[in-house]
């Protein structure tokens, strides 16, 4: 007698390519993104795409018409003496902006993760200036400093502190170190809140076995917190050193790059040269090296993020 | 994953995207279509000819050589009436159908009731005008309408028509996005509009635009600090030189600031009140203030214009006359420091004193008498002079209509164009559609009964009207914002900053503008 073909040699019936598809999870991971991908190549790589294209070109106000030139925009920008300064500005800006909002943030940060009176209300104070719109804080900034009717000048005058009014924005040495107290005053909640997440990561058991062991408050830091939030520390210096290098709004509103140019750092430069100086060949080349310079500082930042994703795995 | 909800979900992801792009959920003004669309007829460009006035406009003409403000009194009601629909009938037929597409800069929030009424009277009136004219408008404001503008023409989206403030214009005329009229299209002639007014308008000898309204500036002082500080509150500064002295005397006697110097960078306030000065020593960035200008040789470092900078270096540097924070302030600060009785003088619109009477009205006890005491003593006068000449900033506007070749839909209806040119810039129109803040650019509109009322109700409007007379325009090249607002400017700074001396910054600065001029001038 003929066995009968076991069940396992039949066929399987066919899956639809469609159902198939779906089944791929990257297939499907790519589907979820693909509307904002779309939404990015339209808003963000196509006019990234031109604004490189048109780095090569000239763009002279009188013609409607623009004119191939090669590099030429890049070699004379690097070439000119204001971008140059503009350069000096931007990391005499950039720099104490970022190191300032730390030296802020990350003490309120360790204050604020001990068990204190209050601390959930002055959590939420020391986040008032991030949540503050940025415009509406340079014009109050621009009051306070006001040389004429500032606050801050009244009341140094009034106390005889000074016996003139201290020019705040409107003399070119004092005018960055005064717009950087305002990108850190604004800032550092930022560094306090990556701080304080960071904090939580800290196992509490070898903060008390350092303690037991006569460790003191500076020494614990150093020797057990630290380490844990030295990646927390260097994502969230890039990130802020990228946001502070291409700020515009706090030195736009308060100074107009002035006075005397002393504050002009690469965005006001770059918006100025477009829109006032109509030069769209060279303020492209201005943008494309900017975003250059940008690109390198995002490519570390992902780097170390996926280092530190590939380590915690 | 369900494949049915995979599909809801992308649905709703591309209509959301769709949303996006087509701006549904974006901001922006939302165009008003004021008559059921009509097809607009194909029609042949009209033979420019000069329409004929109404006869009660033929009558004496404005003599500008006269002009002052007792001249200005004198002719204001003196054309009792206009009728707008006959003057534009005669230009463009009332039953004509067509399309426009119009962006202006609207009344803003702040704006006085009046403005805002008279901004929908307008409108209203437009329609029951040309009922058959479809008319798109967009309001914007000055802030953000340049840019769209250039944003618009580059994509081939520009409005038919738009009214421009009047340096602007020329940047359109040189890349060839405006097309050129002749005023005989629109039922005017050169008589009818100030020298300076057209010179704003004109690229390479063609006309591109129609000018709408002007205003210039005026010196603004408080006749009370001048009593405190031993001056005559009847005698204001009639030169630069006095409004040098004025201020240090002021400044002096008083501890107020003198004058109200503006320097702030990237900001139009620092060239309105700067080239006066310059054209005042004979300067300029170019030639911009003779009768022909030709554009073709750098003025900024002459004599004239070292002159110039040092008046404002007098002030702030050696005389420490003017407000400390000069180099930041804009004009609003100095309209504050004015109306807390901190400054002797400066430079504004008559817009200004309607500003202090709002505030005036609003303050309470002891602040409101204050501000009561400075308004019983104001006082407005004419710009000073200088060696050369007095002259003021011509400001205002300019309509033009776009290209065919960058106008939204590719083709311009020149016959709704030429209606509402000649409606806008009518004596009416021209008077009405800018009652608080500027004067009419049609010269004709000074003799109507609204002037006369105008001058009743805006306290020194005389004044500033009849500083019309030494209006100069800024360059009319494609490159005067640059020049303006970024070139003048840190010439200024760098010469009050002493971070070079008077003649290094113009020297600078000349330099900057050959550069900037390329092949162009010498």
């Amino acid at each position: 007698m003929r066995a009968s073909a076991p069940l396992t040699e039949s066929k399987a019936p066919s899956i639809p390519l469609l159902q198939r598809a779906f089944q791929n999870h990257s297939f499907v991971a790519l589907l979820y993104i693909l509307p904002s991908l779309i939404l990015l190549v339209f808003v963000v790589g196509y006019p990234i795409f031109y604004t490189i294209l048109l780095s090569f070109y000239s763009t002279p106000a009188i013609s409607p018409d623009r004119y191939w030139v090669g590099l030429s925009n890049y070699t004379d920008l690097l070439r000119s003496r204001t971008f140059w300064e503009a350069t000096k500005n931007t990391l005499y800006w950039t720099i104490p902006s970022t190191f300032g909002a730390f030296l802020l943030g990350v003490p309120a940060a360790l204050a604020l993760n001990q068990t204190l009176l209050g601390r959930s209300l002055l959590r939420s104070v020391f986040l008032i200036p991030w949540v503050i719109s940025t415009v509406a804080a340079a014009y109050v900034w621009r009051w306070l400093y006001h040389s004429d009717f500032g606050l801050i000048n009244g009341y140094l005058m009034a106390w005889g502190v000074s016996q003139r009014p201290l020019l705040f924005l409107d003399s070119t040495d004092l005018v960055i170190p005064s717009l950087v107290l305002v990108n850190v005053w604004k800032t550092f909640p930022f560094v306090m809140v990556m701080t304080l997440a960071g904090l939580q990561a800290v196992p509490s058991e070898l903060l008390e076995a350092a303690s037991i062991d006569g460790a003191g408050t500076v020494r614990r830091f150093f020797a057990v917190t630290l380490p844990y939030l030295r990646n927390v520390f260097l994502i969230t210096f890039l990130l802020l050193f990228i946001s502070n290098l291409e700020h515009f709004t706090i030195p736009w509103l308060m100074t107009g790059g002035g006075p005397a140019r002393s504050s002009q750092i690469w965005v006001i430069d770059i918006y100025t040269t477009a829109f006032r100086g109509l030069a769209f060949g060279l303020a492209s080349a201005y943008s494309t090296l900017v975003f250059g310079i940008v690109l390198l500082f995002a490519i570390l930042y992902v780097r170390l993020l996926t280092r530190r994703e590939g380590v915690e795995g | 994953m369900r494949r049915r909800t995979f599909l809801s979900f992308t649905a709703l992801s591309a209509a959301s995207l769709l949303a996006t792009a087509c701006g549904i959920a974006g901001t922006g003004p939302t165009p008003t279509v004021e008559n059921v669309p009509t097809p607009s007829p194909t029609m042949p460009p009209p033979t420019p000819q000069r329409t004929p006035q109404p006869t009660e406009l033929v009558q004496e003409p404005i003599d500008l050589s006269k002009w002052n403000p007792d001249y200005v009194r004198e002719i204001a009601g003196t054309l009792p009436t206009f009728d707008t629909k006959a003057f534009v009938s005669n230009v463009v037929p009332l039953t004509t159908t067509g399309e426009l597409y119009y962006w202006y800069i609207g009344p803003a929030e702040p704006d006085p009731q009046i403005t805002k009424d008279l901004d929908k009277q307008f409108w209203e009136t437009w329609s029951s005008t040309y009922p058959n004219i479809r008319t798109e408008k967009q309001s914007l404001t000055y802030a953000d309408m340049l840019d769209k503008i250039r944003t618009a023409a580059t994509g081939r989206a520009a409005p038919m028509v738009a009214t421009m403030p009047i340096m602007w214009g020329v940047e359109f005329a040189a890349k060839g996005h405006l097309a050129e009229v002749q005023l005989e299209e629109f039922g005017f002639s050169e008589s009818d509009f100030w020298p300076g007014a057209l010179k704003s308008c004109k690229w390479q000898g063609k006309l591109y635009g129609v000018p709408t309204n002007n205003e210039c500036m005026a010196l603004i002082y408080n006749k009370q600090l001048f009593r405190d500080a031993g001056l005559d509150p009847d005698q204001p500064p009639q030169t630069w030189e006095e409004v040098v002295t004025f201020s240090k005397q002021i400044k002096e006697a008083t501890g107020k600031y003198g004058y109200g110097l503006v320097a702030r960078l990237n900001h139009g306030n620092t060239p309105f009140r700067f080239m006066p000065v310059v054209w005042a020593y004979g300067s300029g960035a170019f030639d911009e203030a003779e009768d022909n200008p030709t554009y073709d040789k750098v003025l900024i470092n002459n004599e004239g214009g070292l002159a110039a900078l040092e008046v404002y270096y007098n002030m702030f540097v050696r005389d420490q006359s003017v407000p400390s924070a000069a180099l930041t302030n804009t004009n609003a600060e100095n309209t504050d420091l004015f109306f807390a009785g901190q400054l002797g003088m400066y430079i504004g619109h008559p817009s200004e004193y309607a500003v202090m009477v709002d505030r005036a009205q609003k303050a309470t006890g002891a602040d409101r008498e204050r501000a009561q005491q400075l308004l019983d003593n104001i006082g407005y006068a004419l710009l000073p002079e200088g060696p050369v000449r007095r002259a003021a900033v011509f400001g205002g506007s300019n309509i033009h209509i776009f290209a065919d070749r960058v106008a939204r839909g590719g083709k311009v209806d020149r016959q709704a164009a030429r209606a509402f040119i000649a409606f806008r810039c009518s004596s009416e129109w021209s008077i009405k559609a800018i009652w608080t803040t500027s004067n009419p650019g049609n010269l004709q509109a000074f003799r109507t009964t609204w002037m006369k009322e105008r001058l009743e109700q805006i306290k020194f409007l005389e004044v500033t009207t009849a500083m019309l007379k030494y209006g100069v325009p800024f360059p009319v090249v494609p490159e005067s914002t640059q020049i303006m607002n970024i070139i003048i400017p840190e010439m200024i700074h760098n010469a009050l900053t002493r971070k070079m001396t008077i003649k290094e910054a113009a020297d600078d600065a000349a330099e900057k503008i050959r550069v900037l001029m390329g092949q162009r001038v010498s």
